[in-house]
């Protein structure tokens, strides 16, 4: 699919999909005790130890960010690289977990508020990689602070 | 208003929009209780430093911490007082009989005796349905049979470890064993051997 034939309406979707499941999911987490999340990502074992508590305190605001950036529309294709990139990191952390057969207490995705085993936590990040593959094809959008930034000019900032 | 206006209001929008995310998130938390019957205290009444456990007797992680909160107890004799608070996990289906049972010891004034056989022998009492094991532990204390097992029916005890749980809820306990150390959370055994034993001696030295 290339940029020009995706639907405006479709990419406004996955942004607003992706940027809200990334809001939610950093505002639980960053309002909650970093060293519950701290916890769990240690429980992957992809980063050293020592590194865990402070990837819990900065991951939560990194998918706040991005997840705003995605609904407000702002540097679009930065956020929506940013947020295939998280999803791959998320992706690729599960995966190592399934192929070590390393027991999670929970997948650490939205904090304490959903437990997702880590095959479904694998799924739902699948979906929301394609979304936000599609997210980032949506730049540039009208609905954007981009746009209004630009002061409605979206023509070429948006070229690939 | 020109477009680099426009950019630095436009993250700026962002950024309020992360903090504003954030409060709201908070917002959501409720006060909890660090209080606990006098038989779920342990140290000096009035040490400088209040450890605040939150534990589940079937969780394997809880174990491993006994021997180092132990040696803590020890080493900071007479600086640190401990109080235990019940957080059985419903999937832990052994948890919570456990849990009753220990204050029901407690209520004889064997609750830390109680509780350090509950750790010792976990794997002999986790999921055995008639509880036989929890019973001959009451019997090994000496606890006045009757009286234990009545109190195991006494709604009153239930209701007590639901209050624990509902506090460990409120603190966004996510996992066990949890300590508050004068406030600040650790989670798990290493948690608490790395971080909170230099965090105790900073508040000692304070």
């Amino acid at each position: 699919m290339s940029a020009r034939s995706l639907p405006p309406a479709l990419g406004l979707a996955a942004r607003l999909v992706v940027g809200g499941v990334l809001v939610y999911a950093g505002a639980i987490k960053a309002a909650g005790p970093a060293e519950e999340f701290a916890l769990v990502i240690g429980a992957y074992q992809v980063v050293p130890q020592d590194m865990s508590l402070t990837l819990a305190t900065f991951l939560p605001w990194a998918e706040m960010l991005i997840g705003w950036a995605l609904l407000l529309g702002f540097r679009l294709r930065a956020a929506g690289i940013a947020s295939c990139a998280l999803f791959g990191g998320f992706l690729f952390a599960l995966a190592t977990v399934q192929l070590r057969g390393i027991q999670l207490p929970n997948c650490g995705c939205f904090g304490d508020a959903v437990h997702f085993t880590p095959a479904q936590a694998f799924l739902v990040d699948a979906g929301l990689s394609a979304l936000a593959y599609l997210a980032w094809r949506s730049a540039p959008s009208a609905l954007s602070l981009d746009n209004w930034a630009q002061g409605g000019y979206t023509g070429t900032h948006g070229k690939r | 208003m020109d477009r680099t206006t426009r950019r630095l209001l436009s993250a700026g929008l962002v950024i309020g929009a992360c903090a504003g995310s954030f409060l709201l998130a908070r917002g959501a938390r409720k006060p909890f209780s660090v209080d606990a019957p006098e038989f779920r205290r342990r140290g000096t009444a009035e040490a400088k430093i209040a450890i605040v456990e939150f534990s589940d007797f079937e969780c394997p992680a809880c174990r491993v911490a006994q021997p180092p909160l132990r040696s803590l107890m020890k080493v900071y004799d007479g600086k640190v007082r401990l109080v235990f608070k019940h957080f059985p996990f419903t999937m832990h289906h052994s948890a919570r009989p456990a849990a009753i049972a220990a204050e029901c010891a407690g209520r004889q004034g064997r609750f830390w005796p109680y509780h350090d056989l509950l750790y010792e022998r976990q794997e002999n009492w986790v999921g055995e349905k008639d509880n036989e094991a929890l019973a001959s532990y009451a019997k090994e204390l000496k606890l006045d049979e009757a009286t234990w097992q009545a109190c195991r029916k006494d709604p009153a005890v239930d209701a007590a470890v639901s209050a624990d749980s509902q506090d460990g809820k409120n603190a966004w306990v996510g996992a066990t064993p949890t300590f508050f150390i004068n406030g600040k959370r650790f989670v798990g055994a290493y948690n608490l051997s790395e971080r909170g034993v230099p965090f105790i001696d900073k508040e000692l030295k304070k």
